[in-house]
């Protein structure tokens, strides 16, 4: 399968050439366009049960689409994400990933879409009592509101609550308050993320939340 | 009329130099700073011809009700033209004769010899996800459009499906239908895809990577009821 994304990292998207026989899994309502030949299926989200704490819980779609080429000629595909931003592709070699919640894209049939428990904090914290987690072989595609940022941590860092996009499993999440109470609230970044352990995370450089409580005073 | 693209795909804005005496149509609302030597009159249809019938399937079509004709009176001059969610714009020129036919949001301006009409494409358009008017183009001459997202062009030659929320322009040597995107209506629905627009022949639709109501329903839930 060919892919590439293209016009990051404001309006990334991703055109894949499926060959004869393969086939992708992308979250509900990427696709932009494509083929007319191309099969499309929707399923749960990886069981019904499953698919329902992941909407619920993960604040993921309970259904996910799997488009397959059927024919014997390359069909082209061309998937996208709701907010203006940039794509990454990962490849899992029998290792895993965890996503915040709205971050997955699209993935290859070799990967497994798993939820794990965050904690009550991450609910409060509006990050979902669930974390999303990517394990198996194959590519993961995930997308971001704005731009990237890589960091290598080791030890503990801070990240703004929903700016988190995707960290590795072996890291733990802690919620908590930016400051003291006074300044926590008063400065307007309530919660904020602590990551602690040793592996790369990367930030998304804008927030959706950070947009609604812009425009809700506004309105 | 010369259009130069600036800022491409991110911040898109055009600047249109007219050569004095030539004029230019634009979206009301589209123009964000001009020369002072430019004249402009406000209309509810193309210059010179339509009518308000016209101008009423143009608000519904989701266009702004109003026109803007600039003119460059005595010496040369220049308006920038802008749209308002970030985004990509694509210069169009048409031939003599030719027909492109542009969803309506996506118009921005166009040369004073493009012809504008609005085309009814049928009750399927109530679906589509885009308004229920589209403007049809006729040449000759260049016409400027833009996309929520970057624009990227497809040519069909047969069949190929488009999402709806996704079309920007396409030839009029194709048509669409719309249609469910995968084999059952089931999974079309649940799939989040629902309907989607088929397209039939051989040319260009132009798409662009972002969908407006997406967007909008990512960040709507959210707000504050008014």
């Amino acid at each position: 399968m060919e892919s590439k994304i293209t016009d990051g990292p404001s309006f990334a998207h991703i055109n894949f050439y499926l060959e004869p026989g393969e086939s992708l899994t992308t979250e509900s309502d990427a696709m932009a366009s494509m083929s007319a030949e191309m099969d499309m299926k929707a399923s749960f989200n990886g069981g019904l049960i499953s698919g329902l704490l992941k909407k619920f819980l993960g604040n993921e779609s309970l259904f996910v689409s799997h488009f397959t080429n059927n024919t014997n000629k390359i069909l082209h595909l061309c998937v996208t994400q709701a907010t203006p931003g940039d794509m990454r592709k990962v490849s899992l070699d029998n290792d895993s990933i965890c996503l915040q919640p709205g971050a997955y894209i699209c993935s290859t049939p070799g990967v497994k879409l798993g939820l794990r428990w965050a904690g009550f904090a991450s609910l409060i914290a509006r990050e979902g009592l669930f974390k999303l987690v990517m394990s198996g072989k194959g590519d993961v595609w995930y997308g971001a509101y704005g731009c990237l940022l890589d960091k290598e941590v080791n030890g503990e860092y801070i990240i703004d609550t929903s700016h988190l996009v995707s960290y590795e499993p072996q890291m733990k999440l802690k919620i908590q308050l930016s400051g003291g109470i006074f300044s926590s609230f008063f400065s307007s970044e309530g919660f904020v993320n602590r990551i602690e352990g040793k592996g790369k995370i990367v930030i998304q450089s804008r927030s959706i939340d950070g947009l609604r409580g812009w425009m809700n005073p506004r309105i | 009329m010369n259009i130069e693209l600036l800022h491409q795909p991110g911040n898109a804005a055009a600047k249109v130099t007219l050569e004095a005496g030539e004029s230019c149509t634009s979206e009301g609302g589209a123009m964000i700073a001009m020369s002072s030597n430019m004249d402009i009159t406000t209309t509810t249809h193309k210059k010179k011809k339509g009518s308000i019938m016209k101008s009423l399937k143009r608000m519904f079509a989701g266009e702004s009700f109003f026109l803007n004709h600039f003119t460059a009176n005595g010496e040369s001059g220049e308006i920038f033209l802008t749209t308002t969610l970030v985004g990509d714009m694509m210069q169009y020129d048409l031939e003599d004769g030719e027909n492109l036919i542009v969803q309506s949001g996506s118009f921005v301006a166009s040369e004073e010899s493009v012809d504008m009409d609005l085309g009814w494409e049928g009750f399927k358009t109530l679906f589509s996800g885009e308004g229920l008017f589209w403007l049809h183009l006729k040449g000759p001459g260049k016409a400027i459009i833009n996309s929520f997202g970057s624009i990227y062009p497809v040519e069909v030659d047969g069949e190929y499906i488009v999402d709806t929320g996704h079309i920007v322009a396409f030839n009029e040597t194709l048509n669409f239908d719309i249609t469910k995107a995968g084999k059952n209506w089931m999974s079309s629905i649940l799939g989040g895809e629902g309907l989607v627009c088929k397209f039939k022949g051989k040319g260009t639709v132009w798409c662009q990577s972002h969908n407006e109501t997406s967007f909008g329903q990512s960040i709507g839930p959210k707000l504050r009821p008014r």
